[in-house]
């Protein structure tokens, strides 16, 4: 009888999923289809898939814009979400982020070295010459020295807590000297840096993606193979290690797997927020489960989703101006998150 | 008591405490001997501070022994590597789990961690293993309910089949009925002492509250402020070391009753005449008001008595002169008080 129940619990687990495995699709065609040129849904699938008689420019735009910037939607929703779930549940904290760690912040100070720093030492001219490859490995090599650092304090440090405090002060500290940098630099250079704060999906090429999606690929199979571990958790360390668990090992996993989600989106789209905090809260709540063999997978596809939806909102569909996508997602994130902590007032505690 | 039986938990000359910077350690309490039989469900009593929770902590392997022995069977718990240790004890905290959206079949499968592959998939014996835990809590019909929607007590009995679920030889529970309410708390010990019975497991937990304590535990560990004493709770009774216990000299150890109470000063002395149940309740009133009970005889003859009978459904209070009668105790209470 009992186990009729479960299973009929965990048929509704598969459902939700498979709904949602539906819907991003739907939404990455609609992601294409809305933009400053009108092409139609025919067009766009006779472009997609190679059809002989397919126009030249569609086919262009389409590849080279339109496809990359829907990829990366689906890439950056689906990473920063799981990056979230992961430090939801270690951190035992509901309003826990991928960006917790100063993951974020250790990449603007990448891209602020480089872009205030080089910009103002040898003038304007040399930002352009700041490919976006260059701002991407900036970013890349600062959220890398804080994982670093992070891993290193996880190591060391066995309080939870501390760490996660430990994490914000890190990064506190690192905004401070963005800010510093930001200070004395000069007004072009400035609005550059001012820009990639802003967040972008559309300046991710297909080059670039070659190297976003394994990394983003390679994040989310340790957070897969970590959902023993992430359920675990749930109950506090005590508990996790007294159930035959290597804490540090396991932290560690989860640590590297946030920061290289968390770090390669921020280094290739800026810092993007509130998706990773909102969408795990979402997916915990559809799927109505707290186990992560079912949560992993329902917040990728509900990241996914969010983030294409994001994306489809900033294009303002009938107009010709874009919105920075960090302003629609945290407008779209932040009634969630309000909403969140009022209905779990009484029951708190991810 | 002879060597042969199987002590599957044993302390010698351990001493407990915290390592502190430079190799220091902060020692809590030395020179600790105790052991634990299988099948033994086992109390730990002691004051606030004397170092329950690092006794149980240490034995669950959270932090090592300062020096000294801390053996689970014949290993130290600290040599196993947490797998092992894992499949030979699990653990129940004070903490309160609220896990939303986690229900209490997911929550006692955690219990079989140890037992299943990377990925945690449940087999059918795992399946049954959780249910029989489940059923053995009285939890049955519980299944899909959510942790964060039930009771307190009833949180507490999930947390128990999640250890059973472990499947261990041996449990220790941080003050599993701290929270709860008296009948929780009677119901949460009786269940330990069934599967100390029934399953043979061996049990620990630390408890503030006696009379269950001593009502259900086949062991008592007593912490004391300079020594620990073992036993069963009416040996430790009888001789006379739960008086030790506190260092506070308004509590006193009722042998007769088995549980602490307060001392009064007695102001003065009453007479109390009848039998009965009803005689027993006005003798505790008038004691909870600091009257000292006695009888007839020992009154000197100078003294005032007060002397009081219980009758059908009134009582009868007589002072020197004065004859009063009253038809609650708590209104015979108020006229003593305004006596004095």
């Amino acid at each position: 009888m009992a186990e009729v129940i479960t299973d009929k619990i965990a048929g509704r687990g598969f459902k939700v999923l498979l709904i949602l495995t539906l819907l991003v699709p739907l939404f990455f065609l609609i992601d294409l289809f809305v933009g400053s040129y009108y092409i139609s849904i025919p067009e766009i699938l006779k472009a997609i898939f190679r059809s002989g008689n397919a126009d030249h420019q569609v086919v262009l735009i389409i590849n080279q814009f339109r496809m990359p910037k829907a990829v990366t939607a689906i890439l950056a929703g689906a990473a920063l979400s799981v990056a979230g779930l992961q430090m939801q549940t270690v951190f035992r904290n509901p309003l826990a982020g991928p960006y917790i760690l100063g993951v974020s912040s250790g990449a603007s100070l990448g891209v602020a070295l480089l872009v205030l720093g080089t910009g103002g030492l040898l003038g304007g001219s040399i930002v352009s010459a700041a490919s976006s490859w260059g701002i991407v490995a900036a970013a890349w090599l600062g959220s890398g020295l804080i994982l670093l650092l992070i891993v290193l304090i996880s190591v060391r440090i066995k309080d939870i807590m501390t760490i996660l405090i430990l994490g914000i002060l890190i990064s506190s500290a690192i905004s401070s000297v963005v800010n510093i940098l930001q200070y004395f630099s000069n007004e072009s250079t400035l609005k550059s840096f001012v820009i990639w704060t802003m967040g972008s999906l559309g300046s991710v090429t297909n080059s670039q993606l070659s190297v976003l999606i394994p990394s983003v690929l390679i994040g989310i199979g340790i957070a897969f193979v970590s959902s023993k571990f992430l359920d675990a958790f749930l109950l506090g360390e005590n508990y996790a290690r007294s159930m035959g668990m290597n804490i540090r090992f396991a932290r560690m996993m989860v640590f590297l797997s946030t920061a290289i989600l968390a770090g390669s989106v921020t280094a290739f789209c800026g810092p993007i927020g509130f998706i990773g905090i909102a969408v795990p809260h979402i997916a915990r709540m559809v799927l109505q489960t707290a186990k992560h063999s079912l949560l992993v997978p329902g917040t990728i596809l509900t990241g996914a989703l969010m983030m294409l939806v994001s994306d489809i909102i900033s294009q303002l569909p009938g107009s010709e101006r874009i919105l920075p996508v960090n302003s629609v997602t945290a407008l779209l994130g932040i009634p969630i998150v309000i909403w969140i902590i009022i209905r779990n007032k009484n029951s708190s505690r991810i | 008591m002879t060597n042969t039986e199987n002590k599957i938990i044993t302390l010698n000359n351990a001493s407990i405490g915290y390592q502190q910077k430079g190799n220091t350690s902060k020692v809590v309490k030395s020179g600790i001997s105790l052991h634990a039989l299988q099948g033994e469900l086992v109390a730990v009593i002691g004051e606030n501070g004397v170092g329950k929770s690092t006794l149980l902590k240490t034995i669950a392997g959270f932090q090592p022994p300062v020096s000294g022995d801390v053996l689970i069977g014949e290993k130290q718990v600290n040599r196993y590597p947490e797998k092992d240790l894992a499949l030979m004890m699990s653990f129940v905290s004070t903490e309160i789990i609220r896990v939303p959206n986690l229900s209490v079949f997911d929550l006692v499968s955690l219990g079989r961690y140890p037992h299943t592959n990377w990925f945690g998939k449940l087999l059918d014996e795992d399946r049954h293993i959780i249910e029989e835990a489940i059923k053995a809590v009285g939890l049955q019909g519980y299944e899909n309910r959510m942790v964060n929607h039930i009771s307190d007590g009833e949180r507490q009995k999930v947390m128990i089949a999640r250890s059973l679920a472990q499947d261990t030889a041996v449990i220790v529970l941080d003050e599993p009925t701290a929270f709860l309410d008296l009948s929780n708390k009677y119901g949460i010990v009786h269940i330990l002492h069934q599967l100390a019975g029934e399953k043979g497991k061996t049990i620990l937990f630390s408890t503030h509250d006696l009379t269950t304590a001593i009502a259900e535990s086949d062991r008592v560990w007593l912490m004391l402020h300079d020594s620990v004493e073992q036993g069963a709770p009416e040996d430790l009774i009888l001789n006379g070391n739960f008086d030790n216990l506190f260092h506070n000299n308004h509590l006193f150890f009722d042998q007769e009753k088995g549980d602490f109470r307060i001392r009064k000063q007695t102001r003065r002395k009453a007479v109390v005449t009848g039998a009965g149940i009803k005689r027993d309740w006005t003798v505790k009133a008038l004691e909870r008001i600091g009257f000292e009970v006695v009888d007839e005889t020992h009154l000197h003859r100078n003294e005032s008595m007060i002397s009081i009978e219980p009758a059908d459904s009134r009582w009868v209070l007589k002072y020197l002169e004065h004859s009063a009668v009253f038809d609650s105790l708590h209104s015979v209470c108020r006229y003593l008080n305004n006596l004095r």
